[in-house]
């Protein structure tokens, strides 16, 4: 039988927990729910949901039980990578660096693509006047 | 009548620029009314001797409050028949009254709410992160939805709390209530919302209006106030007795001063008593003293002072006097002709 998808709740003290994403979504349809989970385990609880997909108003939307993200970090659960990189821009966590390198990387690439067809375009005009 | 007004103070100034056709031309319809912070509603609304008042002005006849409604999604069931002792019946009416007085709660009149802008951070190095924005929703169990905490990134790097037309579509979204769905439905706006007010589906407006908006809510306050104003026009408010909108209705009128329609209805159909009890309501919550001497005092004096309509109040209240003048004399007739007097 499939666990439910608020999780079993049941989970061994001594082994290691991670916040982390887990994908639910169906091909081509990613959807995450955001649980507590130990690997190869049953998923314990779940802590939220993340949809990457803008929906028509181009929003992508995230819940996070703030509470219970609280209860689990107190009580000593790691927090996964693409999960600290949410809670930084919901403002609950310091802004990760990865998302300020990401962001950094993005702008560079649309510069240097601006510049490309801005070379290119200078080309084309040149070889029209000769 | 605000439409007449502009048209006339047009007339006057003999300028009917294009400019001008386009104002009136929006005004010949119903305008939005909304009840403001400067002038708040709420103290007056919320007043114990005011909702007792707005109460009586319903005139609840609980046949009408527990009629079959057109709400679709329950089947007609059959009427039960019981016998009961006297004491019983008493308990049964004692509970349908109160079943009745919690159907027939009056919607709150709040002032419209005021527009978020409350910006929690400024992050421009996050600039090309995301092409488009980030909704992050709190989803702790036990907050309230007016409570919840809902913050936007933008994709400029700003963190800043939802606005309220975002933040209803994502409470609706996480929490659903039922029959309230995410996008406003059309009935409200346009060419729909104008058939149902010709067609005078003045409960059905509103009730939707309730499930869908919160009551400070400015569409809420547009569509109940052009509800409100088309059924003052038109004479409506026999579809509205005995339904929790008839107080609203009334608060509205009286609020803004513009009791007369009602006020003729009332003494037209021979409801003294209440047309008292609404010149009573309407010194309450406008402060203005009216003489108190005989039964139909306060109503003179009403329409001496405050009326826009003097012509036709005061021709309906001679004809209510003579016809209650008639009505003793037939009783005083009957009453010698059966030998009581």
């Amino acid at each position: 039988m499939l666990p439910p998808a608020s999780g079993t709740g049941i989970f061994v003290n001594s082994s290691e927990k991670v916040i982390r994403l887990l994908r639910q979504g169906c091909t081509n349809r990613p959807f995450f729910h955001i649980r507590r989970k130990n690997q190869h385990r049953p998923v314990i609880e779940q802590l939220g949901t993340f949809d990457p997909m803008p929906n028509e108003h181009n929003e992508k939307l995230t819940s996070l039980n703030y509470e219970r993200i609280r209860y689990w970090i107190g009580n000593g659960a790691h927090v996964s990578q693409p999960v600290e990189q949410l809670l930084g821009l919901a403002g609950f966590f310091p802004i990760h660096p990865t998302s300020y390198m990401t962001a950094w990387r993005n702008r560079r690439a649309t510069k240097e693509n601006q510049e490309k067809s801005i070379s290119v375009e200078a080309d084309d005009k040149n070889e029209v006047k000769q | 009548m605000a439409a007449f007004r502009l048209v006339s103070k047009c007339l006057k100034a003999e300028n009917l620029s294009s400019a001008h056709f386009t104002i009136f031309k929006r005004l010949l319809n119903y305008s939005t009314v909304e009840y403001d912070e400067q002038r708040d509603p709420r103290p007056s609304f919320f007043n114990k001797d005011i909702q007792n008042l707005l109460r009586t002005l319903t005139r609840v006849d609980l046949h009408k409050v527990f009629r079959r409604r057109k709400l679709g999604d329950e089947k007609v069931r059959d009427p039960e028949y019981k016998f009961m002792t006297d004491e019983e019946l008493q308990e049964a009416l004692q509970k349908a009254q109160q079943k009745a007085n919690s159907l027939l709660q009056i919607p709150p009149v709040v002032p419209a709410r005021k527009p978020i802008s409350k910006i929690l951070s400024l992050d421009p190095e996050l600039q090309g992160l995301e092409t488009s924005k980030m909704v992050f929703t709190d989803i702790t169990f036990g907050v309230k939805d007016s409570d919840r905490l809902i913050v936007v990134r933008q994709p400029d790097g700003t963190l800043c709390e939802a606005e309220w037309e975002v933040k209803n579509r994502i409470n609706q979204i996480y929490f659903p209530q039922k029959g309230r769905s995410v996008k406003p439905p059309k009935m409200f706006q346009g060419t729909d919302f104008e058939d149902l007010l010709k067609r005078q589906e003045y409960e059905f407006i509103l009730d939707c209006a309730c499930i869908q908006f919160e009551p400070n809510d400015p569409d809420y306050q547009r569509i109940t106030s052009i509800t409100y104003q088309h059924i003052n026009d038109n004479n409506g408010f026999d579809k509205l007795r005995s339904t929790r909108h008839f107080g609203a209705l009334t608060f509205f009128l009286v609020w803004h001063k513009n009791i007369d329609n009602l006020l003729l209805e009332l003494i037209e159909t021979c409801y003294a008593d209440e047309a008292n009890s609404l010149i009573e309501l309407y010194s309450k919550i406008k402060k203005v003293e009216f003489e108190k001497t005989n039964d139909l005092s306060m109503i003179e004096h009403y329409i001496k002072k405050c009326s826009n309509k003097k012509g036709a109040l005061e021709l309906a209240l001679q004809a209510y006097k003579e016809m209650s003048h008639q009505k003793q004399n037939i009783e005083k007739g009957i009453k010698t002709a059966h030998g009581m007097s």
